[in-house]
């Protein structure tokens, strides 16, 4: 009697798309998008947390936004490049016996190792860009501390491949691949040309986000165009619970210098020698967006309270409690003029909801670092 | 060269696992599901995901004619991607405080434009192709 399994076996995939040489080909891409993603997000991280080695420049004013938008990108890319490559070598996973050897359950470990980490971080940074995180645990923390074991199992997966990657790439193999045009060459060709095409249309969907020239046409970017002031609002005022303190008619910004503490109301401010900048906020989220802000350049500030542009600041927002409640702008930020305590964007008053009355907007600086709300200024 | 991806691999999965297990044990509570979601993941994809789509592309190898095979298929894995990628602004139980200019889009709307494009280009390649096809069998090239 024939034995009739739910479980297929390994022989019974005869796809094309189960060839090597696509294996080795979407892998590659994959791999590059992930190596994007890791230096581009732990950059990002140490920018946020600065270790007393790192330095990060104020110019080129439009780095971090472009490192941040790739780091999104890329990642969104790895969504159809990862269903690929998992495609493409679904049918190893019935591959008997399941363990021939140690080092055969060293690989296959790794495989799982390497899945898991991938898919958890491609699933939690895609809830997390759009701001509909359905988990407990930190998403920060979990994503970077994940990230390290991604990282570290496809590099040992590459280690480990590479005889195979090298043969399926090689000089001859293209040729040999070039020459046939029998019936899996063609299917082997249009599952990579299907592959390729999915990860732009998944690009293409998405980076309206921060590439402006796809902002109107981009159908799943995560920010629109009914961005109050031509700026997302990533906080709110009321959200932050702000809203008195920020229209409180005896509002004061202290600046703290060296010496004694000064105090300056919005007149005071607007008095002062006022600078317009384009700059953009770029949100580790991905999304970024330019606009142009005129306020009180900080070495002019620093300059009016006594104190050394190139000072690092200790920036105070009114807002009560949370992560981003208080930031520090390093020293490389207050020696540039195009650092701003800002006070109108785009020609008008600061909504309340852009951080009226006054705002931090430098420079090269993750979005959540411009303070907003400004209450207090401490010179270092 | 393997030596050297081997030892920085492993160098980054020691530190990885050190701080993983430090993630853990700062508040098992929060953090331990991470080890369920990690296995979630690839068990997810072998058990359901990767059935599904070896179903769809039987399903596109028997039942769609041969010229129209791959205009389907590309269309049918851009859809796939774009409804992927449109679950966190569609169903949203854990969306945050609104934000303006912020995942405010008429995205059920955009989505169905998006994907009524892929499948609007889709029906015209495979038009040109048939047509390309038939004229074809019609006049067969000599030589």
């Amino acid at each position: 009697m024939k034995r009739i399994s739910l479980i297929p076996r390994q022989s019974r995939f005869r796809a094309a798309a189960h060839d090597e040489r696509v294996a080795a080909k979407v892998g590659v891409w994959l791999g590059i998008a992930f190596l994007v993603c890791f230096v581009t997000g732990m950059l990002s991280y140490a920018i946020q947390y600065p270790p007393s080695w790192f330095y990060w420049p104020s110019r080129p004013v439009n780095l971090y936004r472009v490192t941040q938008g790739l780091h999104v990108l890329a990642g969104i890319a790895a969504i159809p490049l990862l269903a690929a490559k998992l495609w493409s070598v679904f049918p190893k996973l019935f591959a008997r016996p399941m363990v021939r050897s140690l080092p055969h359950a060293i690989e296959r470990g790794s495989i799982l190792l390497l899945s898991g980490s991938v898919i958890f971080e491609l699933v939690t940074g895609l809830f997390n860009v759009a701001q509909n995180y359905p988990w407990r645990f930190f998403f920060p923390t979990a994503h970077r501390v994940v990230g390290w074991l991604a990282v570290g199992a496809i590099l040992v997966h590459i280690a480990i491949k590479l005889p195979i990657v090298r043969r399926a790439l090689s000089k001859e193999a293209r040729a040999a691949s070039k020459a046939t045009n029998d019936q899996p060459s063609q299917d082997r060709r249009r599952f990579l040309r299907t592959t390729w095409l999915a990860t732009g249309v998944a690009v293409a969907a998405t980076a309206g986000s921060t590439v402006p020239l796809l902002r109107n046409i981009s159908p799943l970017a995560w920010r629109s165009t009914e961005a109050p002031q031509g700026v997302p609002v990533n906080r709110t005022a009321k959200a932050a619970n702000v809203i008195g303190a920020a229209t409180a008619e005896d509002w004061r910004l202290v600046v703290q210098g060296s010496g004694r503490a000064h105090q300056f109301g919005l007149a005071d401010l607007a008095a002062l020698p006022q600078r317009t900048a384009e700059l953009p906020i770029a949100c580790v989220e991905g999304w970024s967006q330019s606009a142009s802000w005129t306020g009180v350049s900080i070495p002019e500030l620093l300059h009016a309270v006594g104190a050394a542009p190139g000072s690092e600041l200790r920036v105070i927002s009114m807002e009560p409690r949370g992560r981003y409640a208080r930031s520090t702008l390093p020293g490389s930020h207050t020696d540039d003029p195009l650092s701003l305590l800002a006070l109108r964007v785009n020609g008008e008053r600061l909504s309340l909801d852009h951080g009226y009355p006054c705002r931090i907007i430098a420079p090269n600086r993750p979005g959540v670092l411009q303070t907003k709300w400004v209450q207090r200024l401490v010179v270092q | 060269m393997r030596w050297l991806f081997a030892i920085l691999g492993l160098a980054a999965l020691g530190y990885g696992g050190v701080q993983f297990v430090d993630f853990l044990s700062a508040g098992f509570a929060a953090n331990g599901p991470v080890l369920g979601w990690l296995i979630a993941g690839p068990v997810l994809h072998d058990a359901l995901l990767a059935p599904l789509v070896g179903l769809v592309g039987l399903l596109i190898t028997r039942a769609v004619p041969a010229r129209w095979r791959w205009p389907v298929g590309a269309a049918t894995a851009a859809s796939a991607v774009l409804v992927f990628l449109a679950v966190p602004l569609l169903w949203r139980p854990y969306g945050g405080s609104v934000n303006p200019g912020l995942h405010d889009a008429n995205y059920p709307v955009q989505l169905a434009v998006a994907l009524g494009a892929c499948w609007l280009i889709a029906i015209l390649v495979g038009l040109v192709r048939s047509l390309l096809a038939r004229r074809a069998a019609r006049h067969p090239t000599t030589g």
